[in-house]
């Protein structure tokens, strides 16, 4: 098989046909993930389309390196997402990217729409469009299981929806063999929409090697840095969870729905906490030695009459995967305070496929709105909401994700358009309608969330500058410049694609030896140059699709929490905001839409 | 360098499949997880642990004596080597039956087994000391 990437199969749900295409310019000219997703979003997506309409595109892309280097394992969705009715980007490990790899697909496109449930099975270049009634209204845990064949040569991967994704929950996403995510911005939705429910992908082919003394060495240069230094040690000890009791020191951990940069309980909850209490095992994507991936131990009593008085004997374990991520969301920022409640609320939202972060974003402001009595026990079916407690909450995600009622309907549609019909604007935590992450570290975090493309901690390490600002005298125009920056590598390392984690491993010296390795000769100007391109490329769609940067506002709340900085200044995160635009602005970049006057940059507003 | 190899704690193994491509890598200059003579495999789920399996280099092989032709060679210090030429010709690929830890599979392109030569790759590129290996004095 070639050493590099070049097919791009078009799935067409509506007909139930596929087609390949061969394109090695766009993957010469592009290199894979973000860059590629970004040129075949521009083709495929029209303008102002529906995300749920049959035309509304799902597209996926790998990178270069794939399987050939260690820690370059993810795939990169782009689509058009039910949440911000704009762009959706979303990036996941586990077996997908390899075995597209060896299946010889660079990159997946799916349009139309199936009337009844369907599965995609692609065996190599064999690809089937199947009826799967039988897979409809089924876990995503279960689906894996169900569709992943036993002792097959090759790499298998098992993608699916739940519940939550059938049922059109704008913050649904993907579960990818078992523990992996294309997590945010309502992905899930999309294939409900279309009614894929699961997609399996069985790859058994090979990537001949180039230059193989040269990239022997070379390869066993980058696994030492990944396996042996520093550089990755946090994520495959304690794991992410490590930021927990770090940014709590740091009075960076939003807790209570963003009210307080500290919590209490935060030792309860500590990735230290989870690894001596709850960690059974550790796995990782193909390709990485690192294994980031920590499963903790979720126990259950079978059923009450089995229990007999001695629960510790007869009890059900589940693997449920744990990061930062879900433990701030699910845990401090709800005040919920014991590791076993957390990963139980994670596993709620496994089992029904439901993004963690804006999960418990919703939760939270459900919980002040529920308080300042702009919801009725009524409406939330008799159950009422209070910080803490996780029994009530496991019964709420249940609701949304069945969208039990009117408000639980609204509930589903994401914290924002909650907060449109029920009030309580100014504290429902969000970014360019997405739910942001779990770092109140200062500006960086909130004007990087914001300007990001996809609104992710991801998009620009805005949350990270901040920890390099307050301990130099790195001053907020900085922050911001350092921001634009920070998007246009990331989105090299995107198109590569590799995990965001081994950042500090590719920097731009290493990246450049690794493509002449693999044929794909680029100079540092054109690196980033196509960075920089696949922002703007990306930009340019929001703006068709409506997304106007300084008509956004930043939720009260932000600026009331106490950060390494102190409290924001709405004026100053205002500034940055000017700042960061007359830097893209000069970069030839639209940032705004036709109407939005030059008046609108010049008259600062409340933030 | 030859190394004695074995897979001591197969319930370490996270699923990087860091062995599998070096093993490939080694062999045969190319990523391939069909060509190679060890093996990650995934039971059923992946919530279950990995299964990992090598060659056990026994000193009285059940493929070497499954082969009608005599294309495996038993050597001194136990395991197999191939002759390609004995090989060559047969279809019923005895050899890959026998082994009861389906530690041998058929290279899809030569049509012979592929066997460990024991480069100690998969060994030294494993994160979570999966295998057990000492240098082989000569």
């Amino acid at each position: 098989m070639s050493s590099k990437l070049k097919r791009v199969l078009h799935v067409d749900l509506t007909k139930k046909e596929s087609k390949a295409a061969d394109r090695p310019e766009l993957f010469d000219t592009y290199l894979g993930g973000a860059s590629v997703a970004a040129k075949l979003l521009e083709e495929e997506c029209p303008p102002k389309v529906d995300p749920f309409s049959p035309e509304a595109p799902i597209i996926f892309a790998i990178g270069p390196f794939i399987a050939l280097l260690p820690s370059m394992t993810k795939t990169v969705s782009m689509f058009k997402s039910p949440l911000t009715g704009n762009l959706g980007e979303s990036h996941c490990g586990g077996h997908l990217g390899t075995a597209l790899r060896l299946a010889g697909i660079g990159a997946l496109v799916f349009k139309g729409a199936a009337d009844d449930p369907t599965v995609v099975l692609i065996e190599d270049s064999d690809v089937r469009i199947e009826l799967a009634s039988s897979l409809w209204g089924m876990s995503p845990l279960h689906v894996e299981k169900t569709l992943r064949h036993t002792d097959q040569d090759g790499i298998e991967s098992v993608t699916s929806i739940g519940i939550a994704g059938e049922n059109g929950v704008y913050y649904s996403g993907l579960i990818t063999d078992r523990y992996h995510h294309f997590g945010r911005l309502g992905l899930g939705a999309i294939m409900g929409a279309k009614r894929l429910k699961a997609i399996r992908v069985h790859g058994t082919g090979d990537i001949a090697i180039q230059r193989p003394t040269e990239f022997k060495s070379f390869f066993e240069e980058i696994h030492h840095r990944v396996v042996q230094t520093e550089e990755m040690r946090k994520y495959h000890d304690l794991g992410t969870p490590l930021n927990v009791m770090m940014l709590n020191e740091m009075r960076s951990l939003p807790t209570k729905n963003f009210t307080r940069s500290t919590f209490e309980k935060a030792e309860g909850i500590s990735g230290e906490h989870f690894l001596e209490t709850l960690l059974e095992r550790k796995i990782t994507c193909p390709g990485c030695p690192v294994a980031c991936i920590h499963l903790g131990g979720l126990r259950r009593a079978f059923s009450p009459e089995h229990e007999l008085g001695r629960k510790e004997v007869f009890e059900e374990v589940e693997l449920v995967p744990y990061n930062y991520e879900p433990i701030f969301a699910l845990g401090s920022n709800l005040e919920v305070g014991d590791a076993p409640s957390v990963l139980s609320l994670i596993g709620q939202c496994e089992r029904l496929g439901m993004d963690a972060i804006m999960t418990g974003s919703v939760l939270a402001w459900l919980t002040e709105a529920y308080e300042k009595d702009l919801v009725s026990r009524e409406e939330l079916d008799g159950l009422e909401p209070r910080w803490g407690d996780a029994r009530t909450y496991l019964q709420i995600i249940e609701r949304i994700a069945y969208v039990k009622n009117s408000l639980f309907k609204r509930l589903a549609l994401g914290t924002w358009a909650a907060a449109q019909k029920y009030g309580g604007e100014d504290f429902a935590v969000s970014l360019g309608k997405n739910s942001p992450a779990g770092y109140a570290t200062g500006y960086g975090f909130v004007i990087g969330t914001l300007v990001g493309a996809r609104h992710s901690h991801l998009s620009n390490m805005g949350y990270s500058i901040d920890q390099k600002a307050t301990t130099s005298t790195m001053s907020l125009e900085q922050i911001v410049e350092n921001i634009a920056q920070q998007e246009d590598w990331l989105y090299v390392l995107y198109s590569l694609v590799g995990c965001y984690f081994a950042r500090g491993v590719y920097d731009e010296e290493t990246v450049l030896k690794a493509l002449d390795l693999i044929g794909l000769p680029k100079t540092a100007g054109e690196l980033r140059q196509l960075g920089n391109e696949t922002f703007q490329r990306l930009y340019k769609f929001k703006v068709t699709e409506g997304f106007g940067l300084l008509r956004e506002e930043i939720p009260k709340r932000l600026t009331e929490i106490e950060t390494p900085f102190g409290k924001l200044d709405p004026n100053r995160l205002r500034e940055m905001l000017q700042h960061y635009v007359k830097i893209r602005e000069r970069q030839g970049l639209k940032l705004r839409r036709e109407d939005e006057a030059l008046a609108e940059l010049l008259s600062p507003r409340g933030a | 360098m030859r190394f004695h190899i074995e897979v001591k704690h197969p319930e370490r193994c996270i699923g990087c499949y860091s062995c599998v491509y070096a093993c490939s890598r080694h062999l045969f200059d190319t990523v391939d997880p069909t060509r190679v003579a060890v093996f990650v495999r995934v039971n059923k789920s992946l919530e279950n642990p990995f299964s990992v399996t090598a060659c056990r280099f026994c000193t009285k092989p059940e493929c070497a004596l499954a082969c009608p032709q005599g294309a495996l060679e038993v050597l001194p210090e136990g395991g197999v080597t191939l002759t390609p030429s004995k090989c060559e010709g047969c279809k019923n690929y005895d050899c890959i039956i026998a082994c009861k830890l389906a530690a041998l599979i058929l290279d899809r392109r030569t049509k012979v087994p592929v066997i460990c030569d024991r480069c100690g790759d998969c060994a030294k590129f494993c994160p979570h000391d999966v295998f057990r290996y000492e240098e082989m004095k000569t």
